[in-house]
């Protein structure tokens, strides 16, 4: 070994630690999820540890905001970031926490219900880290993370993953899918924990219905979708009227009862709530899209999506102008707006009264079309 | 306890990696140990 070789290898080591600084702090900053701001009705922000202590230090554990009315009333819970790749599922519920005013009854919004998804991409998707909307109060960046839990705070995965409680099985990545952990178990692996301190909140706090709100790739059957407990139904068709009279093209279909872990299932299976879940259009998650860009996430726009649509391969509708985050939002907020009612409806002494959320006509029929693709939404985020 | 194992692997190899780095005469093979370097210390530190 010469002199030489040891400069060499001193600068290729130096070279090397440089790379590892730079990316260190790109996947460190990750871990910092941004929070929604407080609203009028927001009384308290809890952690679902409050609920399950055996999350309370993990980066499972995620806040919890509590909206609470004047008057007296029932429960409902907002689950949004089941899937921190679905991002109109969490934008809807910060949007949600930033604008409801709540008159009757208490609304529990859980807007990264997989908070340690929220924390890392998916190897090999090349999706974008961040997005930035401009809102009342200048420009704010919001994180764009995997549908699993981090390899991070959960490892290894199982060849297959076996579901508890009821041993259906699934391939092992699944295991980190949370919304295949359901209602989960207080001594499992962290996403069976994360679900059953979801399911121990709905347990403890009598909430009456609950919303688990996600996105679809526009090749998947079910988009554009509410899926229902049966115990849900009669409320979810009154609703699903209500939304197709509005002009929001929406089907509804009853959860399977052989396919397990799901909110719309377990939930209804193994607490006294309203189990519903509603899937939007989303053209940065599926197998047919182009490059990942902040315009195929916000703007809902991809070219391929437009030819594969001239092909027949797609369940919604597709053209140039996308599906941008207003729409997909206003679904998903107009969904819970009418499911409520429905649900106040069957349940007049326990009703659940809120305004002040913009809605499908609000956030996209009445719009700008200029304004869409994130400007929209962002003049009602505080 | 199967993630200690895991990291106690890991930083092994890491050592072992390093070790070939300030031995390799050839420039070539001194950068490869350097790149394979990267992804084993952030495994290590649980950064990634």
């Amino acid at each position: 070994m010469t002199k030489k070789n040891y400069i060499s290898a001193a600068l290729c080591l130096a070279v090397s630690i440089a790379i590892m600084i730079s990316t260190s702090m790109n996947f460190l900053a990750a871990r910092e999820v941004p929070m929604p701001e407080w609203g009028p009705s927001v009384t308290e922000v809890k952690m679902l540890s409050d609920w399950f202590d055996g999350l309370a230090g993990t980066n499972g554990d995620t806040p919890v905001y509590v909206l609470k009315g004047e008057k007296e009333g029932g429960a409902a819970l907002v689950l949004g970031g089941t899937h921190a790749n679905e991002p109109s599922g969490y934008m809807s519920a910060i949007t949600f926490i930033e604008t409801a005013v709540v008159e009757a009854g208490t609304i529990y919004v859980i807007p990264y219900t997989n908070h340690s998804a929220m924390t890392h991409n998916d190897p090999g998707e090349g999706n974008i880290q961040y997005f930035t909307i401009n809102t009342q109060s200048g420009p704010r960046t919001f994180r764009f993370g995997s549908r699993a839990t981090n390899p991070i705070d959960q490892w290894p995965d199982p060849d297959v993953y076996v579901h508890y409680p009821s041993n259906q099985q699934l391939s092992g990545s699944e295991t980190r899918n949370i919304n295949r952990g359901y209602p989960g178990r207080a001594d499992g692996n962290l996403t069976e924990r994360m679900a059953y301190g979801v399911a121990e909140l709905i347990r403890a706090e009598n909430v009456g219905i609950t919303f688990d709100l996600h996105e679809a790739s526009p090749e998947y059957p079910v988009i554009n979708a509410t899926v229902a407990h049966q115990d849900a139904m009669n409320i979810a068709s009154e609703g699903c009227i209500e939304l197709l009279l509005g002009g929001i093209d929406m089907s509804l279909e009853q959860s399977p009862t052989n396919f397990h872990g799901l909110t719309h299932r377990e939930l209804g299976d193994y607490t006294d709530t309203m189990a519903i879940l509603m899937e939007t259009a989303n053209a940065s998650q599926g197998r047919l899209r182009g490059a990942s860009s902040v315009e195929q996430v916000l703007g809902g726009l991809d070219r391929f999506y437009v030819i594969n649509e001239d092909l027949g391969m797609l369940y919604v509708p597709f053209d140039e102008s996308g599906h941008p985050i207003e729409e997909r939002c206003g679904r998903h907020l107009q969904g819970v707006y009418e499911y409520i009612s429905a649900y106040n409806n069957a349940n007049p002494d326990d009703a659940i009264l809120y305004s002040g959320v913009p809605g499908y006509a609000e956030l996209f029929l009445m719009a700008d079309p200029a304004t869409l693709g994130g400007p929209h939404l962002g003049s009602y985020l505080k | 306890m199967i993630t200690i194992i895991y990291r106690l692997i890991v930083v092994m190899v890491i050592a072992l990696v390093g070790w070939n780095l300030f031995t390799e005469k050839k420039l070539t093979n001194q950068m490869n140990c350097a790149m394979v370097l990267i992804p084993l210390v952030l495994r290590a530190l649980m950064i990634k």
